[in-house]
């Protein structure tokens, strides 16, 4: 386990809290980009060389690194790192026969340059890593930082997950059937019986460490699972509650990752068929769109509205009687084989 | 080419080449150190001019010493370049 005490997040949306839906920002040519904020915690001399992957991981993560000398290792997670300025630099290697090649693309294109960059802007020298395992990249991060914080209980880290929407990884995914053929709107992706969803990007940092006093949210455990099998979903999810969660303890919320893909939508029912009656069930893509580290952005998401103790409408899917938000139990699937699961307690 | 029309030319490319978002290229002055103070270039920038003269101008940089003296302000690139350029 651990503990959140610091959160902050760049994605589609600029106030996820709007109650109407009409307030957030829809997918513009079947994506959901970022909306990016203007850079001032970023030196301008080092902005102009970021990609959006590093752009936005940085941009999100500097505004809480309030105490970088005091941060015992920065843990990321990204699928992708700078996917564009990889395409950029290997295209260049063809245009250019492999003869002058700008560093650059090159630089700013490979996973751990997030990761790297924040190492290089906070001056923090210690434990840096970068998980690159697809759709549970942010969740073996998670893991990484919780271990670590058993090794060094007095440590505290910085912990996120970024990716970026590229040209080239949208391309590639789209004719790989990801995305759906059909325009749609943020307010009907989930009734849209169709397969694929809508593409999207963010990027999300937490500051974590094994302090209650003053927390946000205490991440209890995280568990995750490749496979395609239902069953095996179920299994790892009953196992996972009875592992973590006392007798008399309840799940508030079930935070789900559907994504309004019909292909995926069974996984995400088969869990909310574990869940008592007076367990609320939430989405989240409608706002960030699908991307390997969304379960990040679900993190955060949790945050805000453990900190906040109010569920917008457009998120609930099945509400039940208002109550306190105690435990939010997250679930969040990849291209249904890659299962994450986190369970989030309430630390106020 | 004329060589004011080659040095507005050249700072157009080194503002796109560099990515220099908040510089307009005529606020470059001919005499400003690239490096430093100036344009507030780094070695990696270096690279980045040493492969823009190669790619616009055909001109192929091997000695770093030879960099140094070219790589000072506009005046010394567009010199070096009206001197040495192949295309």
């Amino acid at each position: 386990m651990m503990y959140i005490q610091h959160f902050n997040c760049i994605s589609p949306q600029h106030n996820v809290l709007n109650n109407d839906l009409d307030l957030l920002n829809d997918a513009s040519e079947k994506k959901m980009q970022a909306n990016e904020p203007v850079y001032e915690s970023i030196p301008p001399g080092v902005l102009r060389r970021m990609g959006k992957a590093i752009r936005m991981g940085v941009g999100a993560a500097l505004p809480i690194c309030k105490a970088p000398a005091l941060l015992n290792g920065i843990l990321i997670g990204t699928a992708n790192g700078g996917m564009e300025d990889c395409i950029k630099f290997l295209n260049q290697m063809v245009q250019y026969e492999e003869g002058l090649l700008a560093p650059g693309n090159f630089v700013q294109s490979t996973n751990n340059a997030i990761a790297g960059q924040l190492g290089l802007l906070t001056e923090n020298k210690k434990y840096n890593i970068t998980h690159v395992s697809r759709g549970l990249a942010f969740e073996n991060a998670l893991t990484d930082a919780m271990m670590q914080l058993k090794e060094n209980p007095a440590g505290c880290y910085l912990l996120g997950g970024v990716d970026e929407l590229s040209t080239y990884n949208y391309n590639i995914e789209k004719l790989a059937g990801a995305y759906k053929e059909e325009v749609v709107s943020i307010k009907n992706l989930y009734t849209t019986d169709s397969p694929g969803c809508i593409a999207g990007e963010g990027a999300s940092m937490f500051v974590v460490n094994n302090d209650a006093a003053n927390a946000i949210a205490k991440v209890e455990a995280v568990t995750t699972l490749h496979s395609n099998n239902l069953n095996e979903v179920k299994d790892k999810l009953k196992i996972f509650i009875e592992e973590n969660l006392c007798d008399d303890d309840k799940i508030d919320l079930f935070l789900s990752g559907e994504n309004g893909d019909n292909r995926d939508l069974k996984y995400y029912t088969a869990c909310e068929s574990l869940l008592n009656s007076n367990t609320t069930v939430g989405r989240f893509k409608h706002l960030c769109g699908e991307y390997p580290t969304a379960s990040a952005f679900a993190l955060w998401l949790c945050c805000i509205l453990l900190q906040k103790q109010n569920i917008p409408h457009h998120i609930i899917k099945k509400k039940t009687t208002e109550k306190k938000l105690k435990n939010v139990l997250l679930y969040n699937n990849y291209k249904g084989y890659q299962h994450g699961f986190m369970l989030i307690k309430s630390c106020r | 080419m004329e060589t004011a029309e080659l040095k507005l030319q050249l700072k157009k490319q080194i503002v796109e080449f560099l990515n220099l978002i908040q510089v307009k290229p005529e606020d470059i002055k001919d005499d400003e150190p690239l490096f430093g103070e100036g344009l507030g270039l780094d070695s990696i920038d270096s690279i980045e001019l040493i492969v823009l003269l190669g790619r616009e101008y055909g001109i192929n940089i091997q000695d770093p010493k030879e960099g140094r003296k070219i790589l000072v302000d506009i005046n010394t690139m567009v010199a070096y370049i009206e001197q040495h350029r192949t295309k």
